[in-house]
């Protein structure tokens, strides 16, 4: 029995960690817009600067979709679900130098409608 | 407007789902059992997750920040195999209960009751908890939308009320049940939905890359038409049982390995209590020592 509180005593102190790191995000992370429709994803740039980044998916489209940020070999970097039509949610990620893929994923199935994103430079 | 609508209602409807049938089940108990002063735990607890949840999610979603994947999807996998550990103990709890209910044990139940009451409320809290972040961080980002359309804050809305009438009406149905029934149907139902919790739980720590094989599909249909994430169907099927169209090889193997020998477990003959619990319906014949062995 105390073990399980002792659990639910960690639980309680993960989620409060969890509102504590919303206040405390790096001010020089990037911010990228991303457009996605039933049938297009469009982020505002396709050129990046390693670091952090957060892509802020917009949803225009009539399906719930996923946002993805794939690397090589669909290696997941970062994903957002749940991104219902007219809404815009949050995917960061450490994103070092390098060829990635994002991908949108309207009906929150198969692998998605991909651009591709050319991340260089920059200081992690 | 119902085009943005419905898909923001089968999201709230399916989040609802996961988080209050668990709970109703566990109120159902108590209630079916005479217990009903042991309910205040499992509202706080509840309540603490929603609170902790929607604090966390407006301080991440309404500052424009977000966890970083791999913490949100770790932490998300973690939650859920807490939360694995904590109903099975329940549901184990409620089979053991199950033949000490009638009669001279009572005071006994009501004994062991007396330091269950922050176990049941550890229960409630991580069964609503575990994928309260995701769900807060969903309902604030339908918030936000308002300003530009009313659609998506009324579907969400709209479908986690759906989702609490639901479990409401689950739980009103359940409580008539003949308690005999009402356990093995109860307790069966749980261990589809924990294993279905636990093979979810492996796909958020495959995603975070904590645990390898997320590309191994074991099988995928989520292409067939109303069976996707998105539909009617696939929503009742992940918010009810957890169940997702889509399992990775480790998924399926986690899914199966918890399934059948827990399954196993708690259909295994019981020794027979001292005083039977048969006593509650009409039934079959049961002579006291055949009450658990009878599945």
């Amino acid at each position: 029995m105390t073990g399980i509180v002792r659990i639910a005593a960690l639980a309680a102190v993960g989620l409060a960690a969890g509102a504590g790191l919303g206040g405390c995000g790096s001010p020089s992370e990037h911010r990228v817009g991303v457009t996605a429709t039933d049938s297009s994803c469009r982020p505002a740039t396709t050129e990046l600067r390693a670091g952090r980044l957060t892509f802020a998916v917009t949803n225009k489209g009539t399906k719930t979709t996923e946002l993805y940020l794939y690397a090589a070999g669909d290696k997941v970097m970062g994903e957002v679900e749940n991104v219902g039509p007219g809404t815009t949610r949050n995917l960061t990620a450490t994103v070092p130098a390098g060829d990635y893929q994002l991908a949108c994923k309207p009906g929150m199935e198969g692998s998605g409608v991909r651009t591709d994103v050319h991340v260089s430079g920059g200081a992690m | 407007m119902i085009v943005r609508l419905l898909p923001n209602f089968l999201i709230g409807l399916r989040e609802g789902l996961e988080a209050s049938l668990v709970v109703s089940i566990l109120v159902a108990y108590l209630v079916r059992t005479g217990r009903r002063r042991q309910l205040p735990p499992i509202w706080v607890g509840a309540a603490a997750a929603v609170g902790l949840s929607l604090a966390a999610g407006a301080g991440l979603q309404l500052t424009a920040r977000s966890l970083s994947f791999r913490a949100q999807e770790g932490f998300g996998g973690v939650m859920s195999l807490v939360a694995v550990a904590c109903v099975t103990w329940m549901i184990f709890w409620m089979r053991s209960q199950a033949r000490n209910l009638k009669g001279d044990l009572q005071g006994r139940v009501d004994l062991a009751l007396v330091g269950g009451g922050l176990a049941l409320g550890t229960v409630a809290f991580l069964a609503v908890g575990r994928e309260g972040l995701e769900t807060a961080l969903f309902v604030w980002s339908a918030v936000q939308a308002a300003g530009s359309g009313p659609a998506p804050v009324a579907g969400a809305f709209l479908g986690l009320g759906v989702a609490v009438v639901l479990a409401f009406l689950l739980y009103r149905q359940s409580v008539h049940l003949n308690l005999a029934v009402f356990f093995r149907v109860t307790g069966a139902a749980l261990i589809v939905v924990v294993a279905g919790i636990t093979a979810y739980a492996l796909h958020d720590l495959q995603e975070a890359a904590l645990v390898p094989g997320l590309h191994a599909l074991a099988f995928d249909l989520s292409h067939i038409p109303h069976l996707g994430a998105d539909s009617l169907l696939g929503t009742l099927l992940r918010g009810v049982f957890n169940l997702s169209p889509q399992y990775t090889w480790l998924q399926l193997a986690a899914f199966l390995g918890y399934l059948v020998p827990v399954m196993a477990l708690f259909f295994r003959p019981q020794r027979p209590a001292r005083s039977a619990v048969a006593a509650d319906g009409p039934g079959p014949v049961r002579r006291p020592t055949e009450v658990h062995a009878s599945r």
